[in-house]
């Protein structure tokens, strides 16, 4: 896995944020991130993207937090686009849990978060959570209708979110660690 | 809060699929541009489809025995007169825009629904196209089970031969291509079948008794990043 200069000799743990297009994945480590988030954007292309963003992730994004002096926790986020999907899978091998973002305002691409589950669940099967992002927007699907929407069980945490706001952030990443104690518990 | 979208990208299955599973009291508006239609529901299930040549004619009826009154109807046979007329006009639909709220009307004890939503989602179900399948049952991998109340939602879904069929077969083990190979039918037939299930609560994605961590984690090492984050 890609370590940083000063990170290297530490252990990486990682957590991957997927979802689909404009779900707020990399508002979501930026906020949390303790450097600033390494991007790999490229202007959009296609009309139906520019009109939402003009920069989009291609290969990942990724925040960084240090845990202590031999671990560090990275976040990384997929590109939304389902053209740049090989990328799912380099991320998704050694990951300890996933965070899967949906816009909640925008009931057209829950599809695409849908068809992400489907991809992880069926190969990485970590514990996750959904974060409804953008429940601070007018339009937004409730969490309980997006769980229905997405095929979701009562089992799967289906939690409001708003990215840019860092509290609400920190909730979404707990909750996944919760999930990932459950593991731990069960061993 | 909101169920609102565009037919073109969540389709009547994924909206009855929502109305259905919390049992929603309440009138889905659809707006075509040229027509606007009121789907009248009560625990899950349509009562009633009433045209209306402005949205806002909805809301100034907050009983249905003053909807029945304005459209002319005496009795449940007239109401199901209606209702079977109607539904095909607004099932053929493919473009526009809808809106559910939630609650709204009230309803007397004797309207009853008389065509299960199960039903409804099955028939919409055989009638998918391809990329509308690939949106649930994008993966041959994966793997589904049985409801708790599955039987009784096959009683009300009028399950065709096929359908029952592929229903025996999943068992929690069966992938998507297991279900194919076995009964020997084309994967798009397989996954309209499945997305019908999915959407009527027929099946559901199989829980994962065993999840697994791809780095060997400890509890001392999971507190430690549990406090960083707190401390953010």
């Amino acid at each position: 896995m890609f370590l940083s200069e000063k990170d290297k000799g530490k252990k990486a743990i990682k957590i991957v944020v997927a979802g689909p297009y404009a779900a707020g994945k990399t508002q979501f480590i930026n906020t949390i991130s303790e450097i600033e988030t390494v991007q790999t954007e490229a202007k959009t292309t296609k009309d139906s993207e520019k009109s939402k963003k003009s920069h989009t992730t291609v290969a990942m994004d990724f925040g960084r937090i240090a845990i202590d002096d031999k671990h560090v926790l990275y976040l990384f986020g997929t590109p939304g686009q389902s053209r740049f999907d090989f990328m799912w899978d380099i991320l998704g091998k050694g990951m300890v849990g996933l965070i899967v973002l949906v816009d909640s305002t925008d009931p057209s691409t829950f599809h695409e978060a849908r068809k992400i589950i489907n991809y992880f669940e069926t190969r990485y099967p970590v514990p996750y959570v959904v974060g409804a992002n953008k429940q601070d927007l007018k339009g937004a699907w409730s969490p309980e209708d997006i769980r229905i929407s997405l095929d979701l069980d009562e089992d799967v945490k289906v939690l409001p979110v708003v990215a840019k706001d860092k509290e609400s952030v920190k909730k979404v990443l707990l909750e996944l660690l919760k999930e990932i104690n459950k593991v731990l518990e069960s061993k | 809060m909101a169920i609102t979208g565009n037919l073109e990208t969540f389709n009547f299955v994924d909206i009855f699929q929502i109305l259905k599973k919390d049992r929603k009291d309440g009138i889905l508006v659809i707006e075509t541009g040229s027509k606007n239609f009121a789907v009248y529901f009560k625990d899950g299930d349509i009562v009633y489809i009433r045209e209306v040549p402005k949205v806002f004619y909805v809301y100034l009826d907050i009983d249905f025995s003053d909807v029945m009154k304005k459209e002319g109807l005496s009795g449940e046979e007239d109401i199901y007169r209606a209702l079977v007329a109607r539904l095909p006009i607004l099932l053929s639909l493919k473009k526009g825009k809808f809106s559910f709220t939630p609650g709204f009307i009230r309803y007397s004890d004797n309207i009853k629904p008389f065509i299960p939503l199960e039903k409804i989602i099955m028939f919409l179900s055989r009638h998918l196209s391809k990329d509308e399948v690939e949106r649930k049952i994008s993966d041959v991998r994966l793997i589904f089970e049985k409801t708790e109340d599955w039987e009784e939602v096959a009683q009300r879904a009028n399950l065709n031969e096929t359908e029952q069929k592929v229903l025996k077969l999943i068992n929690g083990e069966r992938t998507v291509e297991d279900i194919k190979n076995e009964l020997g039918i084309d994967l798009f037939t397989l996954q309209k079948i499945l997305y019908g299930f999915l959407a009527s609560g027929l099946i559901r994605r199989k829980r994962h008794k065993k999840r697994k961590l791809g780095f060997d984690l400890t509890k001392g090492l999971l507190s430690r990043i549990i406090e960083k984050i707190k401390g953010l």
